[in-house]
């Protein structure tokens, strides 16, 4: 294989991995601070990806309005699940399984009910950019790809300035380390869980969006956040930077792995990694463990 | 005859719930890749009898082998971390075990499955296997191997200060449920005569952990009559069976939130005791 094929694969895979990226942090912002694995957020990204086709096929063919809608959207609907779901045991302090069985029950939910009302099938999301590559001397740049690598590090950086210089974003990192704590401080626990929620909403919505625009919606689409899950695993569970690093990492070895051996050999070789990682170090790249205190 | 296959699947079906009751219901360990477990007894089972032309008794205990060395490639890094890291790496797990199913297609038949596996297990075998399977559940929960399960589920840390293994008690857990798992899934495959690698996802495992859930991770025999309810309503409303995924859902909320004990959690039920030496040491 030349260099130019292999460069280009990992243009086209560092996009991709843009979006295993921010399903990383929208998995590990709410892993940080309540502690379980949000099953629940593929959930919500199917939901964004119906909408956004809904929003962008019947009412608005527009990408950067439906794309803002879906969004906004992403993150009511992440707060409505807090509020439904998680909010009546948080309450009850109960422990984290319970947290887990509740958020892959909204999971299965999801799915089932977009199996149910409009069947397994595919709809694809219209064609936003008309022309759709650019030359770059041997290389061929996807404008689609483009956008939503663009757009993956701006709603990133974003999210990253919101957490290091607002006051809510600095009680959400304190509430990571621990959340009991800040609640002594005068912080209102409940409203940054609420806003932690509506973020990773947030981020369901932009990824739900770019996943429907790169494969096709489906009822099964939510199954995707297992490559952001795996990326979390990679950077280190609940280090948001870590997780994206690894994000964008998993998609540029993704998309090389598929040229070199092809799509069906490319899962077994990277969940076999995965093992083996585990094995030699668990702390993945940012050498953060979590293990259980008392 | 339509009212035994019925029961046959709804019996096949509580043995996957009754291998998952240890590991979810009372270890409080998830694990999202029991459908490979399933999966991988099925496919030992119909190649060990189709390509190799082995008795299916010699099949069900070759998938009951591989069923536990898969259980030691997945249990033995993960289950040492915390309770996430498995969770995850199952549903990983999961997900390789399809893609090498369909991978492997000269072998497992790629993507058409495997059609023409000879029916060797009737009603009568998988009844028995069911009984056999709950009583032996319900045996271990006498024991004090269940009592050191629920430790562990309630406070690892606590659990580990007594001077329990909490890593060797959770990988005998892990392998006894993938062990039943993969003989489920061996039934499965000479019940049903076709499997293909679509058949058990993530989603099928999530259901096995949510039924344990309504029916009362406390009571074995909540759990096991909610699984009957469950699924011999799916196979006798087919039409309805997504309408149906949908109500378990909204119901597991609800009872998560208003009866955390679970819909049937509350019956105790006496059970004639027999001793597994194995199980009452420490």
């Amino acid at each position: 294989m030349n260099r130019d094929v292999i460069i280009q694969q990992i243009l086209n895979g560092i996009s991709l991995g843009g979006v295993y990226a921010l399903e990383a942090v929208g998995f590990g912002i709410v892993f940080n601070i309540l502690k379980f694995s949000n099953f629940s957020h593929g959930g919500v990204v199917t939901i964004c990806a119906y909408v956004g086709f809904f929003i962008s096929t019947r009412f608005i063919p527009s990408l950067w309005v439906s794309l803002a809608l879906t969004i906004l959207f992403g993150g009511i609907i992440g707060v409505l699940v807090e509020k439904l779901v998680f909010r009546p045991i948080r309450v009850q302090n109960k422990p984290l399984t319970y947290f887990f069985v509740n958020s892959i029950t909204v999971a299965m939910i999801v799915q089932q009910f977009f199996s149910a009302l409009w069947g397994s099938n595919y709809y694809p999301f219209p064609i936003f950019i008309k022309e759709s590559v650019f030359q770059l001397g041997k290389l061929v740049v996807s404008k689609s790809y483009l956008v939503m690598l663009s757009m993956s590090a701006a709603v990133l950086i974003a999210l990253s300035l919101f957490l290091r210089r607002t006051k809510t974003g600095i009680s959400i990192r304190a509430a990571s380390s621990d959340i009991h704590t800040p609640a002594l401080m005068g912080v209102n626990t409940d409203f940054i869980v609420s806003i932690t929620f509506s973020i990773a909403g947030i981020l369901a919505g932009v990824t739900g969006f770019f996943l429907g625009m790169t494969y096709t919606v489906t009822p099964f689409i939510g199954s995707m956040i297992l490559k952001g899950i795996i990326a979390s695993i990679i950077g280190g569970m609940g280090s948001l930077g870590g997780g994206v690093i690894a994000g964008v990492l998993l998609g540029a070895m993704e998309s090389l792995l598929i040229a070199e051996v092809g799509a069906s050999v490319t899962p077994i070789i990277i969940y076999f990694a995965i093992i083996v990682l585990l094995m030699v170090r668990p702390q993945g790249i940012a050498g953060k463990l979590y293990s259980v205190k008392a | 005859m339509f009212y035994s296959k019925v029961l046959e699947t709804t019996l096949i079906f509580s043995i996957f719930v009754l291998s998952v009751y240890p590991l979810s219901g009372l270890t409080g360990l998830f694990s999202l890749g029991q459908g490979a477990f399933i999966a991988i007894g099925a496919y030992t089972a119909a190649i060990g009898t189709l390509q190799y032309k082995l008795p299916p008794a010699i099949s069900i205990m070759l998938a009951i082998c591989i069923g536990i060395i898969g259980g030691v490639i997945v249990g033995v890094p993960t289950l040492k971390l915390r309770r996430d890291y498995f969770l995850l790496i199952t549903f990983g797990f999961s997900e390789m075990v399809r893609a090498l199913l369909l991978w492997m297609a000269q072998l497992t038949g790629g993507a058409m499955g495997i059609a023409g596996i000879p029916y060797a297990a009737g009603l009568p075998l998988i009844a028995i296997s069911a009984i056999v399977i709950f009583f032996f559940i319900a045996n271990i929960n006498k024991s004090a191997f269940r009592r050191n399960c629920i430790a562990i589920r309630d406070d690892e840390l606590a659990t580990q200060a007594i001077g329990i293994n909490v890593y060797w008690h959770k990988i005998k857990v892990f392998i006894l449920s993938a062990s039943i798992s993969a003989y489920g899934g061996a039934l499965y495959a000479f019940n049903m005569m076709f499997i293909e690698p679509n058949l058990f996802d993530w989603l099928e495992s999530a259901k096995l952990i949510i039924i344990i859930f309504v029916g009362g991770m406390n009571s074995l025999l909540g759990v096991f009559l909610m699984s009957v309810i469950y699924y011999t309503f799916g196979e006798v409303f087919r039409f309805a069976s997504v309408w149906r995924d949908l109500i378990l859902g909204v119901l597991v909320i609800v009872v998560l939130i208003f009866r955390p004990q679970g819909l049937f959690g509350t019956i105790k039920t006496v059970f004639p005791t027999i001793r597994f030496p194995f199980l009452q040491k420490n």
